[in-house]
């Protein structure tokens, strides 16, 4: 009696559990971002959840700490079912096997690609299959003071040379006291120069350089050093690596330790705008290269990937599927992820950018888009061991510790260990 | 009299110089706290002066609405779910097994005391990764278990140590009468070693509260979803590299959340002070 | 009959666990569980991975000695991070404890401000190593930063980015462990309170006052204490991560580098974690070789008679 009683009720639970179950799907989704990120995707999720029934668990953390969890969460086999992915470290979750190819969801229409163009697919093709649909689309950009520059009378271009901007880095100094940030530790510069030379960083996954294309690398600071018109490592020291608040650009007390111009990419433009001082007007233009178009390119800004353990990819692709295409949630989202992917998207939401985001969707579309080659493939394995070094070297160098023809040697030999391993 | 005037004179300059270095040590402090309340694009352009120009609220406002709809009241409130459990459960088991490494000795305690050490000695860095798969393979992943359980079995040394080192300097004739008494050792450390261990169980408190109040690395491990974040991982969230970040907002909440660790000092460091003294020890 | 059996029975459980070696085990037994269930495991499976190559996104493969080989022959920042923690921890450590005690000392007196006081002074440790230390930090010691702006006031005039520059960056790191002394001040403090009053007493009777008394009775009643910290702080100084971490990242020119920065990342940001586990390990026989060697001298400086 007792037996009985106590089994029917396990299986009522069970039975609730189970409706409660098929009722409901269930997705966890994790990105990394800031606070306007945040609220505008659960906003996203709110929407999508109103209308499909299909609820959400958020995992949101600053870039940092999302690669940390995200790590030790796939060593355990419990990556998030839908997670934001970057050009850095994606093939490294592809050639582990943790990520789902979406081919066979858009040969079935799941995924729906109509709208997106071949080329932005590609960006997210890796080992014969696409792990990572890119969900915005932006350019490295060198960011600068307009304000500065007018006062200064000096007038710059789009698409300068390596020698061209050199030349304005001088005369910014000896007119402005400014100095030049040249990309310090902004990784996709080095690859962006080297592209400029014909030889794009890596090359199936090593090093696709040599010495004389890294020692012309280290040999730009090398020459800033000499000129006095480097922005070097103490300055830096006193302020919080990447951010856009302290960026050098904007932030600092007199012109020995700001700089006139900040590479980075192009949708930085609207935080940089906002944490620059009044009156200081920024705009953009292409990053100096020996040869600006060999080395621009159209970047994927970020993907949106499946992890291959996921429960639910039916339904996991549904979401990404919504994400991506439809324009009620891309209103709400508002390109803070770079220029949306699908055309339609794009138009539709052209009329709700703001001006500054305006200005970064022409700067792209106008001046990048037809000045561009190949898109990079995504960093290799190890790639965050040879930014790193190169950081150092760099550093180095600003010290006036190191010239650019050992730099460039202990890169070379140091690449040649990581990638033999 | 002039002795009196010397004192007096002694009694101010002792409390000038105090105030002033404690002045050097909270100065910091001071400039974030009053960032907390200039508007959030001017904390660094006017970093050098430390009176905001303009005051606002709009940190606290803004902080205070967290992210994605949860808001930081939230984050505040699990943290002292896990901080409140967390610590009670270090006190208690750390209390007890410092008593047993400091008064009753039995074969293998030496062992059991130099293990203890050694586990301090792995950087925790390195044991996130096997500890997350272990409490995976318990089931615990996305739960406050790893934050909580593991410390009701003193897994910190620190803690056990601080305790056995206060028990050594509980004089032992106290505990030799009570156990010609008739007290059993487990009678002994409840009516006597306790009482007399207020200090160090305070200190412990202290000490294990803003620990696991500070802590965000186990949060970031093990609890996934973002409404179960503690605040000292919820903080993180204002500060985004790769976009831009609300120092003003951050800087709010960081003073919020150091408000209830200081309310929580000032009221338990009062017990420090009357610990062993108004207890009557005799030497 | 049968009752008084079981009686006795209960009476001799009870005398058994009322034995001290039996009580000492019982009374461990929250941390033997502790230990098993929750430290060993993890700490072999680290041992374990020292040996392997892991990139944590899969599987560890057996890789022998390989990493151990490494660390000795292709890795140029295992001496210089070793050298950094090294010089980190002998020179923060006894700073931080003489400030520490020194102040304890001073805030034993009691006055209405006491409490004020010890809060004061214990604040910066209470923030801990949060974001918001990092940007302090890097502020006071900025170019144009307060330190700078207070040595000018003084008529010193400087333009060192202190943070920036090879030879005075360790110090601020120093300087922020001694800065953030409240843990190790209220140890000392707590113990000093728990110095009897009879003693000073008995001490003044013989004629012992001020300075005497604090090296007569204060200071070798304290050495439990003091070794205490010393070992703590020791172990905290080589494992010494986050200030590191959030404020240098090892910059500039790895002056900073500290062994545990170095470790993490290699783990988390090259993905070898293998070879992070191989230095951890490492670390632990310097640490634990290290301890020993302090519980060695113990013996020959530490008051043992209680009081």
């Amino acid at each position: 009696m007792k037996k009985a009683s106590v089994f029917f009720s396990l299986l009522l639970v069970m039975c609730l559990m189970c409706t409660a179950v098929m009722a409901e799907t269930h997705l966890n989704v994790a990105w990394w971002g800031n606070q306007v990120r945040n609220d505008s995707t659960q906003a996203v999720l709110d929407l999508y959840t109103k209308e499909t029934g299909t609820t959400f668990d958020v995992t949101m953390n600053s870039f940092g700490d999302y690669w940390t969890t995200l790590a030790t969460a796939s060593a355990g086999g419990q990556l998030p079912d839908v997670l934001q992915h970057s050009t850095a470290y994606i093939q490294q979750y592809v050639d582990n096997n943790l990520l789902l190819d979406l081919t066979p969801y858009v040969e079935s229409g799941a995924l729906d690609t109509a709208n997106i163009g071949e080329n932005i697919l590609d960006l997210g093709r890796m080992n014969g299959g696409l792990y990572g649909l890119c969900v915005g689309t932006n350019s490295m950009a060198c960011l600068y003071n307009k304000t500065l520059l007018k006062e200064a009378g000096i007038e710059i271009h789009d698409l300068m040379t390596m020698d061209e901007f050199m030349a304005v880095c001088r005369e910014v100094y000896e007119k402005t006291g400014y100095k030049t940030d040249l990309g310090y530790g902004t990784e996709s510069f080095f690859n962006y120069v080297t592209r400029g030379l014909g030889k794009p960083l890596f090359v199936d996954g090593k090093l696709g350089i040599g010495q004389e294309e890294a020692e012309y690398f280290y040999g730009l600071y090398e020459k800033a050093v000499q000129e006095g018109w480097l922005l070097g490592g103490d300055v830096f020291a006193s302020l919080v690596a990447g951010s856009v608040e302290q960026n050098p650009m904007v932030y600092g007390s007199s012109p020995e330790t700001m700089s006139w111009c900040a590479f980075n990419w192009s949708n930085q433009l609207k935080a940089m705008q906002a944490a620059a001082p009044e009156g200081v007007e920024l705009a953009l233009t292409t990053l100096p290269s020996p040869d600006p178009v060999k080395s621009g390119f159209v970047a994927c800004s970020m993907y949106f990937s499946i992890a291959a353990s996921t429960a639910n990819p039916d339904e996991s692709v549904r979401f990404l599927n919504y994400f991506v295409n439809s324009v009620e949630a891309n209103k709400i989202l508002l390109a803070e992820r770079g220029i949306p992917v699908s055309s339609v998207v794009g138009e539709a939401i052209a009329g709700d950018l703001d001006p500054l985001t305006q200005t970064v969707v022409a700067f792209v579309n106008n001046v990048v888009v037809p000045n561009s080659s190949e898109t990079p493939k995504p960093d290799p394995d190890g790639a965050s061991e040879i930014f790193a070094l190169s950081r150092e070297l760099v550093e180095q160098i600003s010290y006036g510790a190191l010239s650019a023809k050992d730099a460039a040697k202990t890169l070379i030999d140091t690449a040649n260990d990581v990638f033999s391993r | 009299m002039s002795f009196k005037v010397q004192q007096m004179l002694r009694t101010v300059l002792y409390h000038l110089l105090v105030m002033l270095l404690g002045f050097v040590m909270i100065y910091p402090l001071l400039w974030m706290i009053m960032s907390s309340f200039k508007p959030t694009n001017t904390v660094f352009t006017t970093a050098g002066s430390l009176i905001p120009a303009t005051w606002t609220l709009d940190n606290y406002i803004n902080g205070l609405k967290g992210f994605g709809g949860i808001p930081f009241t939230t984050f505040f409130r699990n943290s002292f779910f896990i901080s409140v459990l967390a610590t009670a459960g270090t006190i208690v088991s750390s209390a007890i097994v410092a008593y047993a490494f400091s008064r009753l000795p039995y074969r293998g305690r030496g062992f059991l005391f130099a293990s203890m050490l050694v586990t301090m000695m792995l950087p925790a860095q390195v044991l996130m990764v096997p500890q997350y798969l272990w409490y995976n393979k318990l089931g615990w992943v996305n739960s406050y278990l790893p934050m909580i359980v593991p410390y009701c079995f003193a897994i910190q040394g620190f803690f056990v140590y601080l305790n056995v080192n206060f028990i050594n300097g509980i004089p032992k004739d106290l505990d030799e009468a009570a156990k010609i008494d008739g007290c059993s050792p487990y009678g002994i450390l409840f009516h006597i070693i306790t009482p007399l261990l207020t200090p160090a169980l305070i200190t412990s408190g202290i000490f294990s509260f803003i620990w696991r109040w500070d802590d965000f690395l186990s949060a970031l491990l093990y609890v996934r979803t973002s409404a179960m974040y503690p605040a000292s991982l919820a903080l993180k969230l204002f500060c985004d590299p790769g976009s831009s970040s609300d120092y003003g907002a951050m800087f709010a909440m960081s003073t919020l959340s150091i408000l209830p660790v200081l309310l929580i000092f000032i009221f338990l460091q009062k017990y420090l002070v009357d610990g062993i003294a108004s207890s009557g020890l005799k030497g | 009959m049968n009752s008084s059996v079981s009686h006795r029975q209960k009476r001799n459980l009870r005398e058994w666990l009322c034995r001290d070696s039996v009580a000492g085990v019982i009374c461990t037994m929250p941390f033997i569980i502790g230990l098993v269930f929750f430290l060993i495991v993890p700490m072999l499976l680290s041992g374990y991975y020292a040996f392997c190559d892991y990139n944590i996104l899969a599987p560890a493969k057996w890789a022998g000695l390989k990493n151990f080989a490494r660390m000795f022959t292709a890795d140029t920042k295992f001496f210089k991070s070793l050298e950094v923690t090294l010089f980190y921890a002998f020179v923060s450590v006894p700073l931080r404890l003489t400030f520490a005690l020194a102040v304890a000392m001073i805030l034993l007196r009691n006055s209405r401000l006491t409490g004020i006081y010890r809060a004061a002074y214990y604040l910066p440790s209470i923030i801990g190593g949060s974001v918001a230390v990092a940007i302090l930090w890097k502020r006071m010691f900025a170019i144009d930063g307060t330190f700078n702006a207070v040595l000018g006031m003084l008529g010193i005039e400087s333009r060192t980015a202190w943070l920036g520059n090879v030879s005075t960056a360790i110090w601020m790191l120093i300087l922020l462990s001694v800065w953030q002394f409240g843990s190790s001040m209220l140890i000392f403090l707590s113990s000093l309170k728990q110095i009897p009053q009879t003693l000073y007493e008995a001490a003044r009777v013989d004629g012992a006052i001020g300075i005497q008394q604090f090296f007569r009775i204060t200071l070798p009643l304290l050495t439990p204490t003091i070794f205490f910290n010393l070992v703590m702080q020791m172990i905290n100084g080589f494992l010494a991560f986050s200030q590191s971490y959030i404020i240098t990242q090892g910059k500039p020119m790895n002056s900073t580098l500290f062994y545990v920065v170095h470790m993490y990342q290699q783990g988390f940001e090259f993905f070898k974690a293998g070879y992070a586990s191989a230095l951890a390990w490492i670390m632990l026989l310097i640490i634990g070789a290290f301890t020993g060697f302090l519980f060695l001298t113990k013996r020959y400086w530490v008051y043992e008679g209680g009081a």
